[in-house]
């Protein structure tokens, strides 16, 4: 079976649109982002292979906090847009992304009647993270993660 | 006797591909002695785009019996596209050299092969190397932003910018 048969199946179990269907897990529907985790480094629109990803920021002084210390400059995001026309659900953005901003969502309900409606402003974007869930357990027989075996270490 | 005996070479293995190279004189000639080794269904038949070595016309054929296959290969200079049809061996390569000779610009002595994928007003051959894709004329690279830029900025001349992966220079906006 291809996810695309899991997912219709789960439609057709759900008796959808009555009832919400029960989607498989990492299932993708929409990209949501975290604004406060993106630094604008640019890497999710420079790798995304459908060229998808608008973004716009600028630079700001931030005055130093010492006395001593330097001023720094600092990116701020000023438009993040996924034309998700292009896009072709390949995650290469959120595999990529170094600081957590990008994720998946299981919500699929985006359906347009206009093509320019089914670009994705930060906005919208940011609107999707509530439907973000959290990541499935690991399987049983996964590795411990890195945090775990860190702290694991720690207590002895 | 072995398929190396009836073509009267020796077959490569590329890939765990079993492979034949072929002189294209002779094409269709060797199509038929591995067709009747019991290579008998035609999967499928596509070319490769070369550059300067020309294009290369491949043809996978599979053994419904032994459930094996074999890819036979052969070459045409850029100049010169063409190789012989199979359509009298294989009823179905027909829809395979159709979509080759439109898509690469090679084409098949001996088949007429009328347009199958594109609209009949369209020029060039989508999948040859030198062929430009209007979507990455149309429109520019979001990549080449820095962090801390926007729109308005790259109209400023600067230093150079980054270039989109796997796109010719050449190609894009001005
Ligand atoms: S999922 Fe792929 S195509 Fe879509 S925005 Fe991300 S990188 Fe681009
Ligand atoms: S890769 Fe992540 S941090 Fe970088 S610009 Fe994209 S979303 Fe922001």
């Amino acid at each position: 079976m291809t996810p695309y048969d899991v997912g219709l199946a789960a439609l057709r179990a759900a008796r959808y649109p009555e009832q919400a269907p029960a989607l498989p897990p990492r299932s993708r529907g929409v990209i949501a982002l975290l604004e406060q985790n993106c630094t604008v480094c640019m890497l999710c629109a420079r790798e995304c292979p459908d060229w998808c990803i608008e973004i716009d920021s600028h630079k700001e002084t931030v005055p130093p906090r010492t006395e001593h210390g330097r001023p720094r400059v600092r990116h701020v995001l000023d438009r993040f847009a996924i034309d998700f026309a292009l896009c072709m659900w390949c995650g290469i953005c959120i595999e990529v992304c170094p600081f957590d901003a990008l994720f998946w969502s299981p919500a699929f309900e985006h359906a347009a009647t206009d093509a320019t409606a089914l670009v994705h402003e930060r906005e919208q974007l940011r609107q999707w993270l509530r439907t973000v869930p959290p990541p499935p357990p690991l399987d049983p027989a996964a590795e411990p993660s890195a945090e775990r075996v860190a702290a694991r270490k720690q207590a002895g | 006797m072995t398929l190396a005996d009836a073509l009267g070479q020796e077959l490569t293995t590329s890939y765990g591909v079993v492979v034949g190279e072929v002189d294209r004189t002779r094409w269709s000639e060797v199509a038929a002695v591995v067709r009747d080794q019991g290579y008998s269904f035609f999967d499928l038949l596509t070319a490769v785009d070369l550059e300067a070595d020309g294009f290369e016309v491949l043809l996978r054929l599979w053994d419904p019996v032994r459930h094996e296959g074999v890819v036979l290969r052969t070459r045409c200079p850029r100049d010169d596209a063409r190789v012989p049809t199979l359509t009298p061996l294989f009823a179905g390569a027909g829809w395979h050299e159709r979509a080759t000779a439109e898509l690469f610009g090679v084409a098949f002595d001996g088949h007429d092969t009328a347009r199958l994928l594109l609209p009949e007003s369209f020029a060039g051959h989508p999948l040859r190397k030198e062929f430009v894709l209007a979507a990455r004329v149309a429109k520019r690279w979001p990549g080449a932003k820095e962090p801390g830029e926007s729109e308005a900025d790259l109209a400023t001349p600067s230093r150079r910018r980054p270039q989109p992966p796997g796109v010719p220079t050449g190609w894009g906006p001005p």
